[in-house]
């Protein structure tokens, strides 16, 4: 080649380009601490809300069947529940059914709410019930709850709705109580209503969907809706967003995600940009009680005894959490149901002490700042939380760190979430990040504890990960779906929440949240801490109580 | 003729092969479908085992032995028929692949080829006037802009255009407002959200085709006969184009077609960052939820392609140069 530059004359131009270059890096980090704020959309009028609730792909598939997963988020806001159930507390709100009786533990009565009509002006009926029952047992897809697992028939009499269940289950009314009615007259011609889109949805609920385009639809209020008289929403729009940038500026109402720096981003966006994150549920760890040295308590309780779940709630979920406790209980949602007897609210403190001489009887022993068997193998595990999942993979780090401490080497497994599920369904793990709870207490302690869940390690369960079995449990589980006496539940509560305690199947670590992101200059009444009538998420059956508790600030129309 | 006929058996090998990895690679992923849908319901609560039957049922996630799957595969790639999409059920694989498609070749094939003719042509200019700002200025901007990463090069001008200035929309293939149809409105509005895409894929890419012109060009000046055209008076502009850049275009030549094979495949991150409706979305979100069907039936797509176009610059290059045909 015979071209080529001179030297000097290279490096006088690299300097330039670097100078640009840190320039352009000086401009770019500077960048970052731009304030973005709020810019609604002028067009958007006082009585609109403009939701973040749906995701499309980008684009959204126009599909308002309420019984397929990938449906339009307003499906569930035009067709509504028997009972409409609070996920932080498991309160049940009298909905399309007036309301039940539990007469005996297998059966349950329900009176149908009168003056209720389908948006195309035809009366709703218990017959819609009991259509809608049949139509769920005929396509088992669209069971998505899983009513008929526990139903045996369904029977109409007038307004009333019989239903007989298979056994002694008086705590599947929670679940039973969740189907959403859909008109017989207009889907008793429908083909397959696995795969049926329900394009132009008719509904008994708050709103009637509106303009629809492949990035953005709106809902109108339903004038003639049951509870009309508390609505004050005349329009909700729900674009297709797909980041957080747009959370931000767009000036919604109400929004819902897990948004790192809440106050420096959400919060300062607009002085009107409000938020509320209740406990919904308990981050921990699952050890899998199938595989030594798991299957040894003292192995459990040492490792509970070892965190300070004060940091870990900290590192992990950037001080919007708080640690929990080892009851099995969400708290403060469940504090009614709380065992007294139960020191410090469950919270197992961290005591190197303890968690040492836990770890002596099972045979481990510290040696040279590193924690030993009898044989002098190192004590050693692998910890799995799913690619992806930030807080869970801080949580595993400072996990990670804080067994370290006292000579327990965890290396960290972390699968694509697909690759998760199928690990801890599997119990191909020795101890994975996992959750328990539920707004519903009896559902909480099932899914944790009952041995109907338990398979040997190679095969799959939906529940139970931990492969935890106790004939205490399945008795008290068992007594619990057997009686329709309150005071006698609130008592198994108690003894389960002291397995739950002593035995450590699952060990609490910190809550996991509820992201409610909302804003009061349009509309105000919103579930708060102080008034925690509904969770704040946005999507499912839950809005529809916020939708009747939301006022207009300017005055409303009414 | 014989020369054609070994490259067409060559595609055709290549081409089972392809098909067969394509079935075969993400079912070695780790999780089935339905494990991928549940994780993502979990993160919204718990999921009980009804609503993972459900689910399995509603995905109709595959049965059969591996080698019945196999089959059924052949069938489906033979028919062009792929069937309902695990992730976005109940849509089918066709109807959601020939929506995007036009998109992904809109935005990434219009901006493939303008880089290609831009770079190229610098890249001419550039060797001919070299050791000039001419030269300097697009290599340098060119090498340092290419070593940029996609998607930050993406994120930098969606917030600074995008969300600060507010010169240019931020996400979406068209205003949310717009109706689709052959309107000029809704074309500009196309346009207009075309713009930062276009701009983020052409920023990181010219760079690439002026280097890569510049060189071979280079090397092609200093062969006998361009000093032989030049000694024998004839126009600068004539030495460059007619001689030196048209031999010295052969290796940029190759890279186009595999690029353009490419086009089919989107550009995943420009279009995960502007929320674009094309077919690099679509696959990451088919290979997020280990979609099968979804995958593939994109894979399939850009293998073919890229094959095709593989396919063609060898006969392209036979006609062009015609030492390789020996």
């Amino acid at each position: 080649m015979r071209f080529t530059v001179s030297k000097t004359h290279t490096t006088r131009r690299w300097r330039t380009l670097a100078l640009a270059g840190i320039t352009a890096a000086a401009l770019a980090v500077s960048g970052c601490s731009i304030q973005i704020t709020s810019q609604p959309d002028p067009s958007i009028g006082e009585d609109t809300m403009l939701i973040n609730a749906d995701k499309g792909n980008p684009l959204f598939d126009r599909n308002f069947n309420p019984y397929i997963t990938n449906a339009r988020t307003a499906a569930r806001w035009i067709y509504e529940p028997l009972i409409l159930i609070n996920p932080l507390d498991g309160a049940e709100h009298p909905w399309l059914a007036d309301s039940w009786e539990q007469p005996d533990p297998r059966t349950i009565t329900m009176h149908i709410r009168d003056g209720v009509t389908w948006s195309d002006g035809e009366p709703f009926t218990a017959e819609d019930v009991a259509f809608t029952f049949q139509l769920i047992k005929d396509s088992p897809e669209l069971d998505i709850y899983g009513a008929w697992q526990h139903l045996d028939s369904v029977e109409v009499d007038g307004d009333t709705v019989t239903l007989a269940l298979q056994s002694d289950d008086t705590p599947a009314l929670a679940i039973i109580g969740k189907t959403m009615i859909v008109p017989e007259h207009l889907w008793s011609d429908v083909e397959d209503p696995s795969t049926y889109r329900n394009e132009d949805p008719v509904g008994t609920g708050p709103f009637v969907l509106g303009n629809y385009n492949d990035q953005q639809y709106s809902v109108d209020r339903n004038p003639d809706y049951w509870q009309a008289d508390k609505i004050e929403i005349e329009h909700i729009v729900l674009p297709s967003t797909n980041n957080q940038l747009d959370t931000v500026t767009r000036g919604y109402d109400w929004s819902y995600s897990f948004i790192s720096d809440v106050s420096g981003t959400w919060g300062a966006a607009s002085p009107n940009n409000k938020w509320w994150f209740p406990n919904a549920g308990v981050i921990g760890l699952m050890p899998n009680n199938d595989v030594a040295p798991f299957d040894d308590v003292h192995v459990r309780r040492g490792i509970a005894l070892a965190l300070d779940r004060d940091s870990i709630a900290e590192v992990a979920s950037e001080g919007y959490m708080e640690p929990a406790g080892q009851t099995g209980l969400i708290l403060p949602n469940q504090e009614d149901s709380l065992d007294p007897s139960i020191p410090n609210g469950g919270i197992i403190e961290q005591d190197t002490d303890a968690a040492l001489a836990e770890f002596a009887k099972a045979g481990y022993t510290q040696k040279d700042g590193t924690l030993v068997d009898e044989d002098g193998t190192q004590f050693e595990f692998s910890l799995t939380t799913a690619n992806g999942y930030s807080d869970w993979t801080r949580a595993a780090q400072a996990v990670q760190r804080q067994l370290g401490d006292i000579g327990i080497t965890v290396s960290l497994e972390l699968p694509q979430p697909a690759g998760y599920q199928q690990a801890i369904s599997n119990g191909d793990f020795d101890v994975a990040i996992g959750g328990m709870g539920n707004g519903d207490i009896y559902q909480a302690f099932n899914s944790l504890l009952s041995s109907d869940f338990y398979v040997p390690v190679g095969e799959s369960t939906a529940n139970n990960f931990a492969r935890y079995r106790s004939d205490d449990a399945d008795r008290l589980l068992a007594e619990y779906r057997s009686t329709v006496d309150e005071g006698r539940q609130g008592e198994i509560v108690d003894e389960l929440q002291n397995i739950v305690y002593d035995e450590l199947p699952v060990i609490g670590m910190y809550y996991g949240g509820s992201w409610g992101l909302y804003n009061d200059a349009k509309f105000t009444g919103w579930p708060t801490e102080d008034d925690p009538y509904m969770i704040p998420q946005n999507y499912d059956s839950a809005p529809l109580l916020t939708f009747t508790k939301l006022k207009r600030a300017t005055g409303g129309q009414k | 003729m014989k020369y054609i006929a070994q490259k067409l058996g060559l595609f055709v090998l290549t081409l089972w092969a392809a098909v067969t990895l394509n079935f075969f690679l993400p079912r070695l992923m780790p999780g089935s479908p339905a494990d991928a849908a549940i994780a993502k319901l979990s993160q919204n609560g718990p999921v009980t085992e009804a609503t993972r039957a459900a689910i399995e049922a509603q995905l109709g996630v595959p049965t059969g032995s591996l080698w019945d799957q196999y089959l059924s595969y052949l069938h489906q790639v033979v028919t062009l028929d792929f069937g309902v999409s695990y992730t976005f059920y109940p849509q089918t694989v066709s109807s959601m692949v020939s929506t995007a498609l036009p998109y992904t070749i809109g935005l990434v094939g219009i901006v493939t080829v303008l880089a290609f003719v831009l770079g190229t042509l610098i890249g001419v200019a550039a060797a001919w006037k070299r050791g000039t700002w001419l030269d300097s200025l697009p290599t340098l901007t060119g090498s340092f802009l290419s070593t940029f990463p996609y998607f930050w090069t993406a994120l930098l001008l969606l917030f600074f255009l995008g969300y600060v200035l507010h010169w240019f929309p931020t996400t979406g293939a068209y205003a949310a407002t717009s109706t689709p149809g052959f309107t000029a409105e809704f074309i500009g509005d196309v346009l207009l959200h075309a713009i930062l895409p276009a701009l983020t894929i052409l920023i990181t890419s010219l760079g690439g085709w002026i280097i890569g012109m510049r060189n071979a060009m280079i090397n092609t000046l200093g062969d006998d006969y361009v000093t032989f055209a030049e000694a024998n008076g004839l126009r600068g502009r004539t030495v460059a184009i007619r001689y030196a850049a048209r031999n010295a275009i052969l290796p940029n030549l190759t890279g186009f077609g595999l690029a353009l094979g490419g086009v089919v495949g989107g550009s995943i991150l420009v279009e995960q960052v502007f929320g674009y409706p094309g077919i690099g979305y679509l696959l990451f979100n088919a290979v997020i939820g280990q979609d099968y069907p979804l995958m593939q039936a994109l894979f399939l797509m850009i293998t073919v392609s890229v094959l095709i176009a593989n396919f063609l610059v060898d006969i392209l290059y036979g006609v062009l140069d015609p030492r390789t045909r020996r």
